[in-house]
């Protein structure tokens, strides 16, 4: 009896301190659809069958080596082989791994169903950014890292949403199934975001999917779940769920602003103006490579203030940014930035850190060369 | 032919009775086994590809 009291309360206070871990945030998040839903339930399930068979298999371990021990004159038995418990224990653990496989694989086959989507958005994973594109919406973004480099270096306090932050998210309505293409331009990474339960590779050259319809509004986080270079730790995700009439206005607000973006391309620009949209551009864009004052950190990444062949040659630097220089780092900035902003980071990068060409590169002649 | 099956379905599960394993291996004939074991493996794979086309359609 009293040994039974001391297991009823084993098992109670396991219970309990399960309970608090689950409040603490140690346990995988419910989440805010009804697939994360429905995988923390059949992971909770899982979890427990493997509590209820490890305190059996380990109660009845540690009892036997207790009550039959040596100093109390336990004889060993000395039989061998018993067909009948060996196929008990056969048996067992393969009925109990297919009474979790059934709804697993029920799950599963959800999650790998992205068709009647209401919305398309193309996910492209870059070194260090993601790349979002409303598929036939005339909408697409970067989204990059917004923590200030000085909080990484500690120079200054660290915010609230320290590494987790982004200048632009990725905007989603709720209530709708939404289906994600993913892919990268460069190397894997992986596009992760808890509460949605989704955990993406995104392959060079391949098209992966994956579906959410989100249930509650809200700000979502995740990060790139698979190393992929020095700032891996440097690329959030940053979801904002709406209301379904919220999103249709964003959408329209965004469309607007690639149109005139779009006008953008054929009129005259200021220097003032290239040089402020340009150095929006460097820091968000460049400055992990090249730093931010411009000085590089050579022999891996070169300096450009005071870089003379960039500086004598216009045609040469305009063309390594938008091609890159393969078998290198630089990436080509052919799709990542539109002429507006190429215009802009080239102007600036002829002009700023004593760079003083005075040259104003203009978006239409950007345009022109990206038709070539 | 029964025997074999028998033998080859308790190799499958991994348990076997003691004298029946020696029996196996002092009357058996090996090539027999090796076949059996073939082709019910072969079989294995087709159950569960059908079970899991029945189970997806
Ligand atoms: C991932 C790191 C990385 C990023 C981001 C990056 N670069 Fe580079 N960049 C390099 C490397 C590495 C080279 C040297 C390539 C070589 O060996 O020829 C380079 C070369 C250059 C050059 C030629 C200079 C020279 O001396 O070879 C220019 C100009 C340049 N980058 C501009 C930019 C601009 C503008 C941006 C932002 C739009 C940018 N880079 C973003 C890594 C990067
Ligand atoms: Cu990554």
């Amino acid at each position: 009896m009293r040994t039974l009291l001391v297991w009823l309360a084993g098992g109670l206070s396991l219970v309990g301190s399960s309970q608090a871990a689950l409040a603490s945030g140690w346990n995988m998040p419910v989440g805010v659809t009804d697939l994360s839903r429905e995988i923390y339930n059949l992971h909770m399930v899982i979890f427990w069958i493997c509590v209820v068979i490890g305190v059996a298999v380990f109660g009845v371990m540690f009892y036997s080596l207790i009550r039959h021990r040596h100093s109390k004159g336990a004889k060993a038995a000395n039989f061998h082989e018993n067909t009948t418990v060996e196929v008990i224990w056969t048996a067992v653990p393969l009925l109990i791994l297919v009474g979790m496989a059934i709804p697993a694989t029920a799950t599963l086959q959800k999650i790998y169903d992205p068709s009647d989507a209401e919305l398309d958005v193309m996910v492209t994973g870059q070194q260090w950014r993601w790349r979002y594109e409303y598929l036939g919406e005339d909408v697409a973004f970067n989204s990059n890292m917004s923590t200030p480099r000085a909080q990484i270096r500690g120079d200054e306090e660290r915010g609230e949403n320290y590494l987790l932050e982004v200048d632009e998210p990725l905007v989603l309505p709720i209530n709708r199934k939404v289906r994600f293409l993913f892919t990268s331009d460069d190397v894997i990474h992986a596009w992760w975001v808890p509460d949605f339960a989704v955990k993406q590779d995104t392959i060079p050259g391949f098209i992966s999917e994956n579906w959410v319809r989100i249930n509650e509004p809200g700000i979502y986080r995740g990060q790139c779940a698979e190393l992929c270079g020095v700032d891996h730790a440097y690329m959030p995700i940053v979801v904002h769920a709406m209301e379904e009439d919220d999103f249709e206005t964003w959408l329209v607000e965004r469309q607007e602003m690639a149109a005139e973006e779009a006008l953008g391309v054929d009129r005259e620009w200021e220097m003032d103006e290239l040089m402020e949209r340009g150095e929006g551009v460097y820091g968000s864009i460049c400055a992990s490579c090249h730093q931010v004052e411009g000085q590089g950190s050579p022999p891996a990444f070169p300096a450009l203030a005071g870089n003379e062949q960039m500086l004598a040659d216009i045609d040469w630097h305009k063309d390594t940014i938008i091609n890159g220089v393969s078998g290198t780092a630089m990436p080509s900035f052919r799709t990542t930035l539109n002429p507006v902003e190429l215009a802009a980071v080239i102007t600036y990068t002829r002009n700023a850190w004593g760079n003083d060409t005075g040259d104003a590169v203009q978006p239409a002649e950007i345009a022109e060369r990206l038709e070539r | 032919m029964w025997g074999v099956i028998k033998s080859v379905l308790a190799a499958f599960l991994g348990v076997q009775k003691e004298q029946q394993r020696r029996e196996d291996f002092e009357k058996g004939n090996p090539m027999a086994f090796i076949l059996v074991g073939i082709i019910m493996a072969l079989l294995f794979v087709g159950l569960i590809a059908l079970v899991a086309t029945w189970a997806a359609g």
